[in-house]
């Protein structure tokens, strides 16, 4: 049966299978040296086998120099304290129970040891076939239930499957009862329809997956044989657990063995190594097989999957060609960031690129920090300066400018989804408003969403209430629990819980129970029209709950993967919540929201997508992720500590040239190896067109002189900022960073650039007017634009340029325009690299 | 064309409906264009295909009805040419959805996806778009005269955004940025572009980004669009004659039913034009009658223009808008929005003329015939248009279709 393995016992002594001893040569003969490693541990940890003959796979696991772990389970000697107990084949790396005990595994490689508990239960050694977990581990292993066959939303041809299979009385509904029960025969087993399918007797879309020799079939048959009952007391899995979590992988081909375990309800453990669906999430970088065996395929990073029984666990593989050699880059760690970014840039082998001139991290710390370029100027004193500590003191006067509030704000109106679609009520400048005043005060985070989570009154006179606008739907005045949920969970917890509305979460341990538990603290929240026109009051009812869509009963508020509060009658239950939100325990807040910062200034989080943790989506960096989330609960929830840490960090201050031709650019990427070059955002960029130029954009209803980033555009939006992807933040998605067409033939022939290029009082028109030649007024242009001064080839073309543009007729004032709406149309200026 | 009239040609000789037939049909229904008259703001059923002239005065309104070419069926007296083309069209009156609010609704008809809050269903043109790809370098989806939220990309992404057109009804109309500012003379613009290139270049090699090259595939696509002759000729309204710009009528919806018809004519995918104004709250009536006039001279003579270019056949023509009216009219004159029921038409390719579909209560206010939903309206569509809305794409990390649930109306297809 599945779980257990064969191995040959005699006199309660284990005889290894023939071909172990030949490996057991083998490892003898590679000498090991004990400075290698360092640690020793076996894996799975609380092994506890439910009856004898129980099976577990296991890896003896060692630490070495470069804190990386590897299986040595083949060179190491394995004992048992009670071997009556417990049979050890080290070679495969298996352990069976022989009688019921315990006994310790000990693991021993030279001088380095390392040992675990393992227990053998009294179950009965008489092995029913039982529908969960045998009969649903062939459905999963076989990919009956994935999503693509039976398991999807609509089944395949009536027959419908709970998706890997966490609907365990559904699929025996289903397969037993469903349809007149025709798919299986109790009388005659071998001609049920749920054999003769996969077998492909007869046409089956899922084609020929089992033969009549394999053990898919015997169990299955021989289920069919014991009246295929559902066992009601089947212990259910409660976790799944992946080991190694982390690995990497040198040079393609290379291999490695991962062993899963299955922790069920009764306390009994089971191996699942062969009983689960493995997927890799990208298969160019690593393979894996159905039996847990992974092969490097080519250099990256990899999340690989375990699903069974409804559970999910994953480890992360990186694949190198070579490991770091002497020659990778010593890197002068500015902060605790450059020194765990730095370990893992060295583990896999993607050595970061160099630092910044100084002309390119002012344009670009600035454009990060307060969403303007700086002047020429600016640029001159800090390229000037001789302080060896230029850099930090910029970095605080950024921000404490008032922009800094300016620019994050817009950021935070985007995540909090700030708008006035669907409602046409007007309260969006107030929640504008109150979003730059706690920021611009530098006011805790951690109470800024306790204020939005707790808010109710008029959304003019609370503006925080203005939180809840993107659940509303305001025709009907009501407020959606369901919609509230998402938006709370992706922006505080970082986890996506959408999916979680209709059924369980196919990529995480979430469910249906938790999706609603979490809905529940929102039972009560109301919206009514008023005091006014285009006012909306938001007020808590005196009762109200969230009704479960399956069993239609009232759905109890529950933390997720936590209690259940007991709540007085009239509790605002949403306080609860926000205290256990931004609880300095709460491992998804800080977590979430330093991920988010860091994504604003990496384009990339340390998970990816930025609001998508699961388990089954490890960070690319786990202890630089828990080390800035403890930074930030330290730090008061600060925002500023945050940017300032970041910002002195080396990492963000590392080039976006790559040293030569990059190896492997998803890579340098996802570990941080070099600056990545992004667009500007729509209000940067004509910000910035209007400062270069020095002509103001006039935005209807707004006083001269107002930057986009300060507007709130409830009815029609600039046509630019539209074009170049203003959010239209009704829905949860990120603002557009693609480059269009649209953008290109506004930014060649439209109004904006042209205007303010030929505006007779403009920068060029100042600057003729004071008898600037053209090499000071191209130097100026260079300056403003792009924060440096043009290289020599540079000056050689533009002056060509001026030269032949003349020549064809053309004014100075016309040629020197040319200049200024080129710079302003090349990559360079509408780029933050 | 004349390829495809000899293939039918030819299977009609050989009799009935054979492989030459099948293929010349899958071949047509991937060539096949469209036409979008969005009627902005909800257009009142009962003041279009759905008017009841037994009801009390306050729900018929004042506008009459007047027969249409099918016996029994009768249009709002506001539309009398629409009625006598009755004939090249299909049209399904017992329409509904509960989407009440414009941005909402819109959404909900242009991607035939109730809004989600997490993920942007994106609408007909941005899926042909993707499908379909660009012809004779022009876009392939266009919106005249201005962009709406509704219409556009979602979870595809902006690079299947609509190209704006501009409005056509006016005196001197451009697309907006296609052609060079007045003032800019073509080697002035060359000059510049040659600058540009000089500068991009070194910053791009230095760089190494793909962000970079695919800035600069879209500016190179932008000036291939602003050089290229076949879309300067495909925008130039100003070359049609002056009798047709009159057929039309000198109307925004008129000039941008005739701009949509050059640019399919062109090679354009799907052409989107917004007809504005319909959401009369106030004074319905007033407003309403001339946006009707309008309508009813436009939409007659574009269904007359594309049969006359023999375009009929492979144009599908749209007439929707966000959601039906309010049967009764309220106190300031007016009709609120009403999703419950809504008129909408379909003409042209693939569809069955002379048909009605679904029918109304009394008021026109439910649907209590043969209701048609939003996603059943977009099953229809892009079955004409041959796009498989079972497709599986990815967003968001999971598994999306375009349409789902929905079934084509077979009544109203030919």
């Amino acid at each position: 049966m599945s779980g257990s393995i064969k191995l040959e016992m005699t006199d309660g002594q284990t005889t290894m299978p023939r071909f172990a001893w030949l490996s057991f040569l083998i490892a003898l003969a590679a000498p090991i040296s004990a400075a290698e490693f360092s640690q020793l541990r076996i894996v799975p940890p609380n092994i506890s086998l439910s009856k004898t003959g129980d099976s577990q796979r296991f890896l003896v696991l060692a630490k070495t120099a470069d804190g990386q772990e590897e299986d040595v389970t083949s060179k190491c000697r394995i004992t048992a304290s009670a071997p009556e107990a417990i049979a050890i084949d080290s070679a495969s790396g298996v352990l069976a129970g022989k009688r019921p005990g315990r006994s310790e595994i000990r693991a021993q490689l030279a001088s380095l040891q390392g040992a675990t508990q393992v227990k053998v239960g009294e179950g009965a050694s008489e092995v029913l076939v039982r529908f969960s977990p045998d009969v649903i581990s062939v459905f999963t292993t076989k990919g009956c239930n994935s999503s693509g066959c039976h398991g999807s939303p609509a089944g395949q041809n009536g027959f419908k499957l709970s998706l890997f299979g966490y609907d365990v009385a559904a699929d025996h509904e289903m397969v037993v009862r469903k349809h007149d029960g025709r798919r299986v025969n109790l009388d005659d087993p071998e001609k049920s329809l749920i054999l003769r399918k996969p077998l492909f007797d007869i046409p089956h879309g899922g084609g020929r997956l089992m033969t009549r020799e394999s053990e898919e079939y015997r169990t299955l048959l021989q289920w069919l044989r014991e009246g295929a009952k559902l066992e009601s007391n089947g212990a259910r899995m409660t976790r799944l657990e992946m080991y190694p979590a982390e690995q990497v992988l040198t040079g393609n081909g290379a291999k490695m063995r991962f062993v899963v375990i299955g922790r069920l309800s009764d306390g009994t453990t089971r191996d699942m190594t062969h009983e689960v669906r493995y997927s890799s999430s990208a298969d160019r970088v690593a393979a894996i097989a159905p039996d847990g065996m992974a092969t490097a395929m080519g250099s990256g990073l990899t999340t690989v999957l375990a699903r069974g029984m409804g559970s999910v666990a994953a480890s992360q593989i990186g694949v190198i060609q070579e490991k770091a050699g002497a020659n990778f880059p010593a890197f002068p760690p500015n902060n605790f960031i450059d020194e765990l970014v730095y370990a893992k840039q060295k583990r896999l082998n993607v050595p970061p690129t160099g630092l910044t001139t100084d002309n390119d991290f002012i344009r670009r710390v600035y454009l990060d920090t307060v969403g303007l370029a700086p002047t020429g100027k600016e640029v001159r004193e800090f390229v000037a300066s001789t302080r060896p500590d230029k850099r930090a003191l910029l970095i605080d006067s950024l921000l404490k400018r008032p922009e800094y509030a300016s620019f994050w704000t817009v950021k935070f109106e985007d995540w909090f989804r700030n708008n006035q679609l669907n409602s046409q009520g007007r309260s969006m400048g107030k929640f504008k408003e109150w979003v730059s005043e706690r920021l611009a005060g530098d006011r805790p985070y951690d109470q800024m969403v306790r204020d939005l989570v707790t808010s109710e009154g008029d959304t003019f006179q609370e503006p925080a209430t203005n939180f809840w606008h993107p659940a509303t739907d305001f025709m009907l005045k009501k407020f959606d629990v369901k919609k509230a949920t998402p938006t709370v969970s992706r922006l505080f917890l970082g986890i996506r819980m959408e999916c979680a509305e209709c059924h369980n979460h196919p990529l995480e341990n979430f469910t249906q129970d938790d999706f609603y538990g979490l809905s529940a603290f929102f039972a009560r929240l109301q919206v009514k029209h008023g005091p006014a026109e285009y006012r909306r009051t938001w007020y808590l009812a005196e009762d109200g709950e969230v009704e479960h869509p399956v069993t239609k009963k009232p759905v109890a508020a529950k933390f997720l993967g936590g209690e259940t509060p007991q709540f007085g009658p009239d509790e605002d239950r949403r306080v609860a919540l926000a205290n256990w939100i931004t609880s300095p325990k709460n491992p998804y807040f800080a977590r979430a929201t330093v991920n988010r910062i860091w994504h604003e200034y990496f384009q990339a989080g340390l998970v990816e997508p930025f609001d998508d943790f699961r388990s089954t989506n490890p960070a690319s960096n786990k202890e630089l992720l828990d080390r800035l989330a403890a930074f930030f609960v330290d730090s008061g929830f600060h925002l500023t500590a945050l940017h300032r840490l970041i910002l002195n960090s080396r990492t963000y201050q590392l080039s976006s040239r790559s040293a030569g031709p990059s190896a492997n650019p998803e890579l340098e990427r996802l570990l941080f190896a070099r600056y990545e070059v992004r667009k500007l955002p729509a209000e940067v960029l004509l910000d910035s067109i209007s400062q270069v130029t020095g002509v103001a954009h006039p935005f209807s209803n707004y006083p001269a002189g107002t930057r986009a980033m300060d507007l709130y555009v409830p009815d029609a939006p600039d046509y630019f900022l539209v074009a170049f992807g203003l959010p239209r933040r009704d829905i949860i998605c990120e603002r557009s960073k693609t480059p269009t067409l649209s953008q290109a033939l506004h930014m060649i022939n439209g109004d904006t650039v042209r205007k303010k290029v030929d505006a007779p009082d403009n920068v060029l028109g100042a600057w003729i007017k004071e008898g600037w030649s053209d090499d000071r007024i191209v130097d100026a242009i260079y300056l403003d634009s792009y924060a440096r001064s043009a290289s020599s080839s540079e000056q050689t073309a533009v002056k060509e340029f001026i030269e032949s543009e003349m020549a064809a007729g053309r004014s100075r004032r016309a040629a020197l325009g040319g200049v200024l709406w080129t710079v302003l149309n090349s990559k360079e200026f509408q780029v933050n690299h | 064309m004349h390829r495809r009239d000899f293939i039918r040609m030819g299977s009609l000789a050989l009799g009935g409906l054979n492989l030459h037939t099948l293929l010349a049909g899958e071949k047509e229904r991937s060539e096949r264009a469209c036409i979008v008259l969005f009627q902005n703001g909800g257009a009142s059923q009962l003041d279009t295909f759905d008017p009841k002239p037994d009801a009390p005065s306050d729900i018929k309104g004042s506008f009459g009805s007047v027969p249409t070419s099918v016996p029994g069926i009768h249009f709002s007296g506001l539309l009398p040419r629409t009625a006598k083309s009755l004939n090249r069209f299909a049209v399904i009156r017992s329409m509904h959805s509960d989407e009440a609010i414009h941005e909402r609704a819109r959404q909900y008809i242009f991607s035939g996806t109730k809004p989600r809050n997490d993920l942007l269903q994106p609408s007909y043109g941005a899926v042909i778009s993707k499908e379909r790809g660009p012809q004779n370098g022009l876009p392939p989806f266009v919106v005249i005269p201005e962009k709406d939220l509704s219409a556009d990309a979602g979870f595809l992404g902006p690079s299947y955004d609509p190209f704006v057109a501009g409005d056509p009804n006016t005196k001197t109309f451009s697309v907006k940025d296609l052609t060079l500012p007045s003032g800019v003379t073509l080697d002035e613009a060359i000059a510049r572009k040659g600058l540009l290139a000089k500068l991009d270049h070194s910053f791009k090699e230095a760089e190494q980004s793909p962000l970079l090259e695919s800035m600069d595939e879209f500016y190179q696509k932008a000036y291939d669009l602003i050089a290229s002759p076949a879309a300067r000729k495909a925008f130039d309204i100003g070359s049609e004659s002056d009798k047709l710009r009159d057929a039309y009528g000198r109307t925004g919806v008129g000039q941008g039913c005739l701009l949509a018809r050059r640019l399919i004519e062109s090679g354009v995918r799907l052409a989107t034009v917004f007809h504005g104004g319909y959401d009369t709250h106030v004074d319905h009536e007033k407003h309403a009658k001339p946006l009707m006039t309008d309508f009813d001279q436009a939409f007659p003579a574009l269904l007359e223009d594309l049969d006359q270019r023999g375009m009929l056949a492979n144009t599908l023509v749209i007439v929707i808008g966000d959601f039906g009216r309010t049967p009764k009219i309220n106190f300031s004159g007016g009709r609120d929005h009403w999703p419950r029921s809504s008129a909408v038409a379909l003409a042209g390719a693939g569809v069955a003329g002379g048909v009605v579909v679904g029918k109304t209560d009394k008021q026109a206010g439910e649907a209590t015939d043969r209701p048609v939903t939003i996603e059943d309206f977009a099953a229809t569509v892009y079955k004409i248009l041959g796009i498989n809305v079972d497709k599986e794409y990815r967003a968001n990390g999971r598994p999306v279709r375009i349409v789902k649930d929905g079934v084509p109306v077979k009544e109203v297809l030919a």
